[in-house]
């Protein structure tokens, strides 16, 4: 904000106030893309499996920290392989997750598939926890001076960040509308019965969405990881926020999750602009409660 | 011998602790994930005023008021939720109340705690002994466990039960279900302050780390591990889960040894909520009277 360079020299505190006002813009936003590929894959197995995945925030964290111990020193992979073998081992574990602990409890009640469910979550996050010890990590990446525009400044992570969502809402588009798979895991989340009629094998379908609700989730874990930190606990709050884009996008739809992430994503910027950064975390929250309160019937329009 | 008592005192908590969770679980089928929110009122609210000379008896009361009005204020919107949203938004409320009690720092003093809470003084007869605060302990857990059993037996025990079966026969029948859940949830939020205010007054120390998910699995495979909906599961769960998990303290193990000890417990507990939930959700005890799952298809 030194470098003002008289781009407005009469009223500099405005300006100040406005590029300010911007960078929490694009910051939000870029929260929001990250929180949007957690949402996708979230609001995917709901659409699909018909229940909340609790663990969904572990194979966020997972996935950050597999980059991180490919990247590391007994391994050191380059990146980009690095990443393509991040993104493999979350879909592995988001599969394996389904085989061993969701597929015995297809037909469970509720109540029980959700206590596994936050037990799952719990081991995974501890399970991490117990490698990495609970302290905070980051890629150890050199930090690079950021590119300024107009007294707003984007660092290359962040310019990833915007170009790996569009690649993956771009991928996840042309699944769901061009291919067989996508149109199946739609009709599958639609009416199981329906589709089962009609011949689409549920259990390939099932598992496939498990692969791209693990790849979202690894990707926005990595890309969230690059622009802040890595530790056990991210998961947690993330599902929250995941969560809370569902419920803005409305639940089970895809398009609704992104626009959801986004809108949390500029709250949070914008909303620690007003009220002390200690509760940026707890704004998603907020906007989940506010929303039940105000649209209860969203919550209801999946199944019927 | 020490290490005997505390550990009795320990599992009495714990016992409340789950007996409340069980009420809301258990019998009402509420999906509660952020019971330790409560937990944690409870205890900072005692705590608190305490430190700042209000007699125990008092501020007991006032901790199990101030667990009740968020209990009840937290089911007034979540509670028109379908279950796993009801989780959700429990399991967010638990992590936000943490949130409060670590950046309200003029109040509580932030990731610094506060220590130095007193130990109880009932009717000027100070607990202040480990045989002493047992006693206490154990009759608040009998209180406990004989209220819950009155209020269970109750009509309006059976009306939760019928709930949990079939919410729309039980509403066909002309019973406010909402009502119902939100008294049920107030109830098992007070006694899940007063498991907080003891455990408060017992450790005499309180920081936001001690309210974490953690205790909230543990006290969930408390109540699952033990039999949810039965009277004594919780009981059991507790003595068994509790023992596990003080009995690292006995070992004296190596300093460095704890940083891989205290992960490794708590996957051993993920993985056994999942075990059981895949093997015997229904945990060692089997509720009475129930057949099979055939009431709860789910509420998809």
């Amino acid at each position: 904000m030194i470098g003002s360079k008289g781009l407005c020299p009469q009223n500099l505190i405005f300006c100040l106030k406005m590029s300010f006002l911007f960078q929490s813009i694009l910051n939000g936003v870029l929260a929001g893309c990250i929180y949007a590929l957690f949402a996708m894959g979230l609001t995917l197995i709901y659409g699909v499996l018909g229940f909340v995945n609790f663990a969904h925030g572990e194979l966020i964290m997972w996935g950050a920290y597999f980059l991180y111990l490919l990247m590391e020193k007994p391994i050191g992979l380059p990146l980009p392989s690095a990443l393509a073998f991040a993104l493999l081992l979350t879909a592995l574990m988001g599969t394996g997750v389904d085989r061993f602990v969701f597929r015995p409890l297809r037909h469970a009640n509720s109540l029980t598939l959700l206590i596994a469910a936050l037990g799952l979550s719990f081991l995974l996050r501890n399970g991490a926890q117990f490698f990495w010890g609970a302290e905070i990590r980051t890629y150890g990446f050199e930090i690079k001076r950021g590119f300024r525009f107009l007294d707003i400044s984007i660092t290359l992570n962040q310019m990833m960040i915007i170009f790996a969502t569009i690649i993956s809402i771009s991928f996840v588009y042309l699944l769901f509308h061009r291919s067989r798979l996508g149109k199946s895991m739609r009709a599958l989340s639609d009416n199981l019965e329906l589709a089962r009629v009609v011949g689409i094998d549920s259990k390939r379908t099932i598992r496939f969405a498990w692969i791209i609700a693990s790849i979202l989730a690894g990707a926005g874990g990595i890309l969230l990881a690059l622009d802040t930190n890595l530790q056990p606990g991210m998961g947690l709050i993330n599902l929250v926020k995941a969560f809370a884009a569902t419920l803005l996008g409305g639940v089970g739809n895809l398009w609704g999750a992104l626009w959801g992430g986004i809108l949390i994503g500029l709250a949070e910027n914008l909303g620690v602009l007003v009220i002390s950064p200690g509760y940026k975390d707890a704004i998603a929250f907020g906007i989940m409660v506010l929303m039940l309160l105000i649209r209860p019937s969203v919550l209801f329009h999946k199944q019927e | 011998m020490d290490l005997f008592l505390h550990l009795c005192i320990m599992i009495a908590i714990y016992i409340i602790f789950a007996l409340s969770l069980n009420l809301e679980v258990g019998y009402t089928g509420l999906f509660n994930f952020g019971h330790v929110a409560f937990f944690g009122i409870g205890a900072y609210t005692s705590a608190l005023l305490t430190l700042h000379r209000v007699p125990f008896e008092l501020s007991l009361l006032l901790a199990l008021a101030m667990a009740g009005l968020w209990g009840f204020l937290l089911s007034l919107p979540s509670l028109r939720l379908r279950g796993d949203y009801f989780g959700i938004a429990t399991l967010g409320f638990g992590e936000i109340i943490r949130m409060v009690f670590q950046n309200e720092v003029w109040l509580t003093k932030g990731p610094m705690g506060l220590p130095g809470i007193p130990k109880p003084i009932l009717f000027s007869y100070r607990f202040a002994t480990l045989p002493q605060y047992l006693s206490l302990v154990l009759a608040f857990t009998l209180l406990t466990f004989l209220v819950l059993r009155v209020i269970l037996r109750s009509p309006f025990g059976r009306v939760l039960k019928a709930i949990r079966e079939d919410e729309i026969a039980a509403a066909a029948l002309g019973k406010n279900v909402l009502r119902f859940r939100i008294k049920s949830f107030i109830i098992g939020s007070l006694f899940a302050g007063l498991a907080g205010t003891l455990w408060a007054h017992y450790t005499t120390f309180v920081s936001p780390g001690d309210f974490t998910l953690l205790e909230t699995i543990l006290v969930l495979l408390i109540v699952v591990l033990g039999g949810k909906g039965t009277e004594w599961g919780p009981v059991w769960g507790a003595i068994v889960l509790i023992f596990f998990q003080e009995s690292l303290r006995f070992l004296r193990l190596p300093a460095d040894w704890t940083r891989y000890l205290a992960p490794l417990q708590q996957m051993i507990l993920g993985g056994l909520l999942i075990l059981l939930m895949i093997f015997r959700p229904e945990g060692l005890i089997r509720e009475k009277g129930k057949i099979s799952n055939a009431g709860d298809k789910g509420d998809q």
